[in-house]
This record gives C-alpha cells, structure tokens and sequence, in this order.
C-alpha cells in the first residue's frame, strides 16, 4: 500500500521526481539516501555493499543494518555484515534441522543455505516445485524459487521459458513460481534487453506487480554495476 | 580464508627470490605453442599478457610433493604443474605431441624411438636439464622395485619386460623395446624429475640411504626451496588447510608465438577448502576463478552469471574416466577376518546381483541432471576404444559393452540362489552361514558421489541387504583403497584415450588393482586373459586388431566386475570472463584441471 501510495503521487502530481533521473550520472550513494521507490533504492542499496564493507565499522554496519534511513540502506549495511561474516559459509556448514527451523522462521539466508544443502535432489524443474508446494515458509518458498528461476532463465538445459512465458509465469504462478519467474527475467532482460538504467526505472515505476518489481530490480542492479 | 588468500599471495612474491632470473633470451629449442595461428586448433584463441593470479579450489591437502610416488590427485594436481615429460597431449587437442622433448623418431621396425631433447632448457633452479635427468626418472625412479610408483606399471610391455632407456649424447635418449609397444609414447609422456635434487635419495645410487628412502622424499616435510621442475609452476607456499601457492618457474620452456614466455599468470593460488559446496560458493563470490560445476550447480549458478560475469559451459561431451563402486574381495584377508564375507564378495554371482541394482537411468536424472550417460567399461567413454554403446545421440559399437539391467527383483532371485536370505527374520539378508551381513558404503564429500551412493544405499536396502552409506574424508577413502581395507568404496578414476593407460588399475598386479590385489599372486583365468589382452592390444599398430582385443578386455572386466562401473557425467565448466581463453575448457584440458594444460594458455583480460 505505501509502495503504491507513493507511485501515485509521483505519477499524479510529478512532485516526486525519481532522483536517479534527474542526473545522467548515477550517483548511488545519493539514490540510495533519498529515492522513495524501494526497487531502485534497493537496487543501489546492493552496490554499495563493498563500499560500506571499506568505509564502515561493523558496530556502524549493525547499526546501520537497523536503524538506516531507507530500505537500500540498511540492506547494503546487512549484505555487508553477511560478506564479512563468510557469506554464505557459515550457514551451509550449519545442521540442516537447524536452518530448517530458522528457514522457518523467516530467516532468508538459512532458508538459502538449507535449499543449496538439499539441492541435490533439485534437478528438474518439477522437483523444486514440488519442494516449493511443501515448503514451511515463505523465506523457503522464496529460496526455492530462486533455484526454479536458474531452472526457468536463458541457457537452462531443462525448462527454459521464454520472456512471453516468464512475464505471464510471474503475474500469475504461486508466490515460489512468481520468483522463479523473476529471476529468471532479470537473467534474460540482463542477456538481451537493450534498456538502460533510466528505462528500468521508468519500468518499475509503471509497474505495481511486486514480483515483476523484483524482476527489474535485479536488472537494474545489474546495469548500476556498469 | 580470503585474508589467508592474500597472505599466500605475498609470501610469493618473497618467495621469487629463491629462483633463478630465467633465460636472458628465448630459448632456441623453445615449445611454442600456436596461440591464434590459423590452421591450428589453437586459432580462436588469443595472444595473453602476463601478470596476475588465478585462483581456483581443491578438495584436500596434498600428501606430498613427489610426483612419481602419489598415489592421489590431491597431490598430482600439483605436481603435474610442476614436472613436464618428454610428451604430452596437446593442450587443446589431447593429441600425444612433442613436451620436453622437441620431436621423436621411431625406427623402421618399430622397436626404437629415439627422442631429441630441447637444449638450453634449465630447472626452475638454474641447472640445466639433459639425458641423464631423464635416465634417472626412467632408470633409477620408475623402474626401481624400491619406489612405489603407479607409474611402473604403464611402461609394461607386452612380454613382461621394460622398454632399455639409453642415452645417445646429453640432448638423445632411446627406448628400446623387445616387442611392438602401440602405447609406447603414452606411456613415455612420465614427468621428469631432477637427478642433481633427487639421486641421493636412491638407495641404489646412494647405499648410503635406506632403501625406500626415496618414497620418503619430497613430503609436506621438505622446505619449498627443495622443490624444482621444469613445468610452468613452482610450488612457493603450503599453507595447510588453506590454500597452496605455485609461482611462475622462469626456466619454463613454454612460449607463445608472440615470444612471450608462458604461463601468463605470474601466481597459481588453490584454495583448500573443506567440499565442493564451498568450492562452488568460492567462485559464486568471485574468489575464486573456475570451477567444475555439478549438475546441481547450474539452476543456481545460472541466473547469475549475466550479472556477475560468469560463463558456464553445459556441453554433451562425456567426459573421461569411470565412475564406479567395488566390493573389496580382499576385505579382512590380511588380519584374517571376514572370511565369509570375502567369499560371497569374491563370488561374481553376488557381484552381479549388485550390478542389477545400478538404478543408472535414475542417477543420470536425479544426480546428474540429466547430464551424462551409463558407464559399461573401464575404458573412457570419449575413447575410440570405449566399447560401449548408446551414448550421446547413438551407438557408439553396437552390442559390445556387456550390460546389466537395473532389475532389483533378479538381484534379489540372484542373492536368494546363493544363500543370502533374511535368516532370522530381521528384515535384513544375512550370510548363507545365518550370520549377519552387513555392508559400509564410503565415498569422499562429493555430492555427486553422494547422490550415487543415496540411490544405491536404497536399493539395496529395498532388497535386505543391511547397507550403510557413510562419508569419509579423500585422503582416508584413498588409504582404504590401497590398504584394502575398506568395505564396499565408491569412487572414480581418471582416464584417457589409450586403454593401456589403466594398466596400474586393471593388470593383476596393477598397483590400482584395488578390488582384489590378491590377484596377483592367485590371478585366475579371466585375470590372466585381462592381462594377456592389455599386453595383445599394446603390441599392435594395427587399431582394428587393438579394438578387437580390447572389446574383449572390456567385455571381461564388465563381466568380472571388478570395479563395478555406474554413470558418467557429461562436461560442464565454470569460468569467469576475465579469464582469457578459458572459453576453450574441454574434457581434454580445463584451467583448474588435474593435467594443468590449459592453465598456462589462459590470462587475465583485464590487465
């Protein structure tokens, strides 16, 4: 309601203007301090996690990581924790019960660390979906559509989908598919859509689909990386 | 770890003090090998700069760092960087070209092939490499009863004898062989060693010294000084568990047609890491720079290597060597135990109710994503010898391989027949004398291997035999392989194009004969037929005779079921963009590969 409340203002009255437009170079520190639409924030949040990482203690991170002004704040702080805490590492070294019970709970990266300890049996797409069908919480659900989504995206040897089938996967699958769905856009746009930073921001701007959001937010922290 | 990284990186760079400044000027007799030269396989390719570090992730900490005595990639993986033999496959091509030694002629008949050493070529140390080096790794190492070398038993020829090494002047040597050895310049491609760094570690050149001295030679012991080759890498830094360093050797002989001396990369850096997750999560955090993906990598690593700038490779190529599991038939006959057990598994009836388990088709889709074929035969499927059939897109040589169907319930009638029954009604099968039978399944933390040894794990519990899959570490799998005292093992072997290559693993008395290392001194009739064919196929120039008796040799062993083989996967690689001319990875040579060839071709782009 508040993502939308705010792409209706902007659109109704144009005063709020998209700060990453106003400028042609892209200045992600600005963007990620004062741009109101969580996609793009979140999107310059995400390339800004080396930069925090060399310019911040882990006291000011974990700080940060709660009490940041913007959404795109506080994850560069958290993806800046993660990484300096061995990533990943740490987690699929844990007892698969274990991050079961926190994936449970919601914690996004155990969820991710017990799918790729579990992944082995993850080799077709109906495999995954089936997890997905069963699956105990939404951060499994998500965790497992990401894997879908390398099941789902360009180059995949099994199950690969075309633009057409993953726009119309991620406006109408189960909350697992509609990740699938864009991650798997976001592969295929990064591989073949000639769009630049602005159109992906005037895209996420014209679209409320969350999932579709996601989609070109990953593509826009791609072509932020540039 | 990556902090880790970094420290072994700069301890290289002190450490280049310890070798010589290299040629002043390219060496005359230089290999030079033809980067982006039309014509050649090597045409596609580019011209690199030098500079930079690759850094990929193995499995395991070396055992040592004597080539001819490791028995186990954790170690070959560095010393194949680090010794260079007379020949060597090519890089791209996996043709037997010209290495150390700058060309060869055989005689008219057949017997004698004489070898042209490069001159001016030096050891990482300054001193110059000749015949006599040669003659020491031939002579004194690899033919010495006193080391204990794989390599040995690849040189045997079709006789019982060994090929006369002889030296002509200090830049020719000469094989002589009393009969036609097909497999002759396979077998010569041994990696030289150093006489002046190793000959007083002989017993029979130096008395002085035990015998066995020499197997003792060159451990985790030895300060990295000590070290010298003549490949293109120097190991410069052991940091146990977290990574070893191998640096630039300046003597290396390696050249592209620029002038530009090879390898590319100034530093080698393998992170040891504790499984293949890790190793996988290495690259996808950009620490590391390749990475031989497995089929349950793809779905992840797929949607990120737009972004991350990443390639991955998903070909159909089967890739060398064997994927198998072997009941040890020797399990309990050093400390006399097991006896019942060792002759049920010494019985091919019981042999062949587990080969009717293999659920292959189910491993290829659930483990391999679909992404490989069955394994009938010890030789390599990519071999024109592979007598198998239905591989990739058709019939390789129809009816050749000898094949057994996944069929549990015949597995069943088979185990029924021999008396292995549930007894005491358990639920388990027991042993035909009503005593328990038990069996431990081990692997290495793999999870393809893994994955394999789930499925077969239920199989056989599906049919009551009491199964157990338990992981253990490599290093501890591979001392259970050759002290034969493991139960049933599942594990793989690297291979090749020439069947005469597994000779080590599939001759009685094959150092690798790790299913029944009993048969060497009990060899029955199959046994001595495997051997007589593997020595039939090498004496031959003419290949449709060769392929004639090794479809025998394979179709025996298939039937014996010694190592029992189950799938092989088809070739997939990782690398990242700015590694340059990785896009040329291939079953035959990858850039983090146990062989080490592509390595030297391939730079960093970004410098």
């Amino acid at each position: 309601m508040k993502r939308n409340g705010l792409r209706a203002l902007g659109l109704a009255s144009c005063v709020v203007a998209l700060f990453s437009l106003l400028s042609v170079a892209v200045d992600l520190n600005t963007i990620v301090a004062n741009e109101l639409i969580d996609e793009i924030n979140l999107a310059a949040g995400l390339n800004l996690v080396d930069e925090y990482i060399a310019n911040y203690t882990v006291e000011e991170l974990e700080d940060l990581a709660v009490k940041g002004l913007t959404p795109g704040i506080k994850l560069a702080a958290d993806r800046a924790l993660f990484k300096l805490n061995g990533g990943l590492e740490p987690f699929i070294a844990m007892e698969d019960e274990d991050l079961l019970a926190k994936a449970i709970d919601g914690d996004m990266d155990a969820a991710e660390a017990y799918v790729f300890n579990t992944r082995v049996g993850l080799t077709k797409p109906q495999a995954v979906l089936d997890a997905i069908a069963t699956a105990e919480s939404v951060a499994l659900e998500y965790a497992y559509g990401k894997v879908l989504g390398g099941f789902y995206g360009p180059g995949s040897p099994v199950g690969e989908k075309t633009e057409a089938e993953l726009l119309e996967l991620v406006a109408s699958g189960s909350y697992g598919e509609r990740i699938a769905a864009a991650t798997a856009l976001t592969t295929y746009w990064i591989l073949n859509s000639d769009l630049d930073h602005v159109d992906v921001e005037r895209e996420i701007l014209a679209h409320t689909q969350t999932e579709l959001g996601l989609a070109y937010q990953g593509f826009l922290t791609y072509l932020y990386s540039l | 770890m990556k902090n880790a990284l970094i420290l072994a990186g700069l301890l290289v760079l002190t450490s280049l003090a310890v070798f010589g400044q290299g040629y002043p000027t390219q060496p005359a007799d230089a290999l030079i090998f033809p980067i982006g030269e039309a014509g050649t396989v090597y045409e596609d390719m580019q011209l690199g700069v030098r500079g930079g570090t690759i850094t990929v992730a193995n499995i395991e900490d070396p055992k040592g760092w004597n080539n001819h005595t490791a028995h186990e990639t954790s170690t070959t993986h560095f010393t194949n960087r680090m010794h260079r033999g007379l020949v060597n496959l090519d890089h791209i091509s996996g043709a037997i070209v010209p290495d150390f030694a700058k060309g060869w002629e055989i005689s008219d008949d057949g017997l004698v092939i004489t070898f042209s050493l490069r001159e001016g070529i030096k050891w990482s140390d300054g001193e110059p490499i000749t015949a006599d080096d040669v003659l020491f790794t031939y002579n004194d190492v690899i033919l010495n009863e006193d080391v204990d070398t794989n390599a040995r038993d690849s040189q045997l020829l079709p006789d019982g004898t060994y090929p006369l090494c002889e030296k002509v002047d200090d830049y020719t040597v000469t094989f002589t062989m009393s009969v036609i050895y097909r497999p002759a310049l396979n077998a010569l491609s041994f990696n030289i060693m150093p006489k002046h760094k190793l000959a007083d570690s002989v017993h029979k050149l130096n008395p002085a010294v035990p015998a066995g001295t020499f197997n003792e030679t060159w451990t985790l012991d030895t300060p990295l000084s000590e070290l010298v080759g003549n490949g293109p890498w120097i190991v410069s830094d052991y940091q146990p568990n977290v990574s070893v360093t191998m640096t630039r050797n300046p003597y290396y002989y390696g050249y592209d047609p620029s002038g530009t001396q090879l390898p590319y990369y100034d530093t080698y850096v393998s992170a040891i890491v504790t499984n293949q997750d890790v190793s996988m999560l290495k690259f996808r955090n950009g620490e590391t720079d390749v990475y031989l993906l497995r089929p349950e990598d793809i779905a992840i690593l797929l949607p990120e290597g737009a972004s991350k700038g990443f390639q991955i490779l998903i070909t159909d190529q089967p890739g060398y060597g064997t994927t198998w599991f072997m009941p040890n038939q020797d399990i309990g006959l050093a400390e006399g135990t097991d006896n019942e057990k060792r002759e049920l598994y010494r019985n091919v009836k019981f042999r062949e109710a587990l080969a009717h388990t293999i659920d292959k088709e189910t491993m290829i889709q659930n483990v391999l994503n679909g992404l490989g074929g069955p394994q009938w035969s010890p030789v390599s499927v990519p071999s024109p010898f592979y007598a198998g059939r239905d591989f990739y897109g058709g019939p390789i040589t129809e009816n050749n391989a000898i094949t057994f169907e996944y069929d549990p319930a015949k597995a069943a009638g088979i185990l029924d027949e021999l008396g292995v029954i549930d007894a005491d009604g358990d639920g388990w099968r027991d042993l035909p004398s009503g005593d328990p039978l038990t069996i431990e399944i081990n692997s290495n933390d793999n999870t393809v291997r893994i994955g394999y040894c789930l499925i077969l794990q239920d199989d056989w519990r599906a049919i009551g035999l009491n199964a157990t899959f338990q992981v253990v570490d490599f290093n501890t799998l591979v001392n259970r392989l050759f002290g034969a005292s493991g139960d049933v093992i599942q594990l793989g072997l690297t291979g090749g194009d020439e069947p005469n290559s597994g000779a080590n693993v599939y001759r009685s008395c094959g150092s690798l004969h790790a299913y029944r290392y009993s048969a060497c001194d009990e060899p029955d009739e199959i046994d001595a037929r495997i051997d007589e064919l593997l020595a039939l196929g090498a004496g031959t120039f003419d290949l449709d005779e060769a392929f004639d008796y090794y479809t025998e040799y394979q179709q025996l062993i298939s039937a014996q079921l010694g190592y029992i083989n189950m799938v092989v996967r088809s070739f997939q690689y990782a690398y990242y963009d700015y590694v340059g001319n990785a896009f040329k990875s291939s079953p035959i040579s990858t850039p983090g590969g146990n062989n080490g060839l592509l390595m030297e071709l391939c730079f960093d782009n970004r410098l």
